[in-house]
């Protein structure tokens, strides 16, 4: 052991002098010729890698309103708010409280179209609170580069049994609704519901009154696994199927 | 009995929240006989925070950010052990890249730790430059977490099935870089500690605890192995890719304070070396080789238990779960906690002035103690 095998040892009587002189020593040979370690902080900033997870950032052409980034965070900062888009649309899009947010990232990780990223912004006093909650249009930020985007690089297991470890992937692309039919009351909610619009009502009968049987037709392409349309279903005829 | 008390000579003194030597919110309350200590109380509970309840309505994946917030030092050892746990649940093994990516971030962790320790003690014992040397190495470490994880501390870097992401650029380069200046300037921090006659003389004799006591208390960690219990969960019940790192455990059959402090500086020049071991097994491994699993949001019902070696000791977690996306319980058991349970043994018969070396060497922290 490179330590113990050295110490505990015996003292000489210099066991006072000895650690002054490394000090004397270390302000002549490291603190005088090198420059000072400190920053002058208003002026100089320290430099962040563009992994810094500072607060999130949102990229607002990019945002679908999915709502994933809303359940996945641990803190329930993040809420979902209309807001008007550069046509005069009402749409829906994160607004963040940043008095809550403990930037632990998942927003950005989880995003399926990467428009939540993280920012490498860490100075974020404000002189009160309401000023902390950050709404979509002020969200926003310029400057992304790839590192900023963390995605989620998955295997399924089955594949990795296989033998396969070329083949990444997420949630967002293997994860698809089922629907159970004898649960399904034609509603179309979850058609409403859909942010991509992914789901197609498709009639497929009539019933005793002559009104129309509709069931959901969920294009798998289209969809990003956001779940809502599960978690909207009054009669709980959706589930979310989980690819392993 | 109310005449008794009056009439001794003996006092209860409160040791804390104010005073210095207490890093953080808890109170050593001791009763003194002049300057002699006859009886020690540690009173915890001050940060308590409900974390346990709080991870019972939250999904599985949620609870890895705040795992870190248990404790701010030693934070990826504590989200590396709930992803185990639930690992352990689900029955799952990790790919071998993120094996290895979680053992350098674990001994990277351990070692910012360490030398935040060591801060402590040098301000504890009234040496300020050990305070500041020990300081400046640990922002190399920090940025280290920083290249990896994104973040200083609360890092977020561990995920049920893998890791979050694979190692950025350069990473090896910056690491063997960074350990290779931290091993020359722990040297120079060691001139000024065991060097220095003033330091040694403060740490030597006092605060024993005997092989009994660690059995009788369950303390666990560098004060175990100072008082020569040779055990340590990383060889002896090896997780990840610990079974396949050749290091040795230092262990000390004093059992003071001094004994205590040997074995983390020995543990740091150790966990250097399992660095080392793990960025040259890392080379091996072919770079688009998977890291994370997809794993199921739902764990099936059942109790399951995981351990693993914290900085401090041996930290576990015990979780039941009833087949939902979130737990039905989670323990955490801390290794501080009960460690400074035995502070009463420890402080017996020592003077007032000796408290702070022999607390320091306990390296508290209330965030896993109190919860």
């Amino acid at each position: 052991m490179k330590y113990l095998d050295k110490y505990p040892k015996k003292f000489k009587g210099t066991g006072v002098i000895a650690p002054l002189g490394k000090v004397l020593r270390h302000f002549f040979t490291k603190t005088v010729p090198h420059r000072p370690v400190t920053i002058l902080y208003p002026y100089e900033k320290e430099w962040v890698p563009d992994n810094y997870r500072g607060r999130p950032g949102l990229r607002f052409d990019r945002c679908l309103g999915c709502g994933i980034c809303e359940r996945v965070c641990p803190t329930t900062c993040i809420e979902l708010v209309d807001v008007a888009d550069d046509e005069g649309k009402m749409v829906k899009r994160p607004q963040v409280n940043l008095g809550r947010c403990m930037m632990c990232g998942y927003c950005a990780e989880y995003c399926p179209v990467d428009a939540m990223t993280t920012t490498t912004d860490y100075e974020l006093a404000e002189f009160t609170r309401q000023d902390l909650i950050y709404d979509p249009r002020r969200l926003n930020f310029e400057y992304t580069t790839d590192m900023m985007e963390v995605h989620i690089e998955e295997h399924l297991m089955s594949n990795i049994a296989k033998g396969i470890t070329d083949q990444p992937t997420a949630f967002y692309k293997t994860d698809r609704p089922v629907l159970e039919d004898s649960k399904c009351i034609s509603c179309s909610k979850c058609a409403k519901v859909c942010p991509v619009n992914a789901i197609e009502m498709i009639v497929v009968g009539q019933n005793d009154k002559g009104k129309d049987i509709k069931r959901p037709k969920i294009d798998d392409k289209v969809c990003i696994s956001c779940a809502n349309c599960v978690i909207d279903c009054p009669k709980d005829a959706l589930k979310m199927n989980e690819v392993l | 009995m109310a005449e008794e008390k009056m009439n001794s000579d003996k006092m209860w003194v409160t040791m804390g929240p104010q005073h210095p030597f207490s890093h953080g919110l808890w109170t050593l309350r001791v009763e003194v006989d002049g300057e002699i200590i006859t009886d020690a109380e540690p009173e915890v509970g001050y940060l308590h925070r409900g974390w346990e309840k709080e991870c019972e309505n939250r999904t599985y994946n949620k609870i890895i950010p705040m795992a870190d917030r248990l404790c701010y030092s030693a934070s990826m050892t504590w989200s590396h052990l709930f992803c185990k746990v639930a690992e352990e649940a689900l029955d799952i093994e990790v790919p071998e890249r993120a094996q290895y990516l979680r053992v350098v971030a674990d001994e990277i962790c351990r070692i910012q730790s360490h030398l935040m320790w060591l801060a402590a003690v040098g301000t504890d014992v009234g040496n300020l430059t050990i305070f500041l040397w020990a300081l400046r190495e640990r922002e190399f470490m920090l940025d280290l977490n920083v290249r990896l994880c994104g973040q200083r501390l609360t890092t977020n870097y561990p995920r049920i099935g893998g890791v979050r992401n694979d190692m950025p650029y350069y990473f090896e380069r910056d690491c063997m870089r960074a350990i290779e200046r931290f091993e020359k300037s722990l040297w120079d921090i060691i001139r000024l500690t065991d060097d220095s006659s003033i330091f040694v003389g403060r740490m030597k004799g006092i605060g024993y605890i005997t092989r009994k006591d660690v059995a009788n208390y369950g303390i666990t960690g560098p004060a175990m192995r100072g008082c020569g219990v040779d055990y340590d969960i990383r060889r002896d019940d090896p997780y990840d890719a610990y079974g396949e790192m050749e290091f040795e455990v230092p262990v000390l059959k004093e059992g003071d304070a001094y004994s205590r402090y040997m074995v983390r500086i020995e543990e740091m020049f150790q966990s250097c070396e399992i660095i080392r071991q793990a960025m040259k097994k890392l080379e091996s491994i072919p770079k688009n080789a998977p890291y994370r699993l997809k794993v199921p949001k739902c764990i099936p019902e059942g109790t399951h238990m995981a351990r693993i070696e914290d900085p401090r000791g041996e930290g576990l977690m015990y979780l039941v779960s009833d087949g939902t996306e979130s737990p039905y319980r989670l323990k955490v058991r801390s290794p501080v906690f009960v460690n400074v349970s035995a502070s009463k043994h420890m402080v017996q018969g020592v003077r007032i002035a000796d408290i702070p070396a022999i607390m320091a060497m306990i390296d508290m922290c209330l965030g896993e103690t109190d919860r």
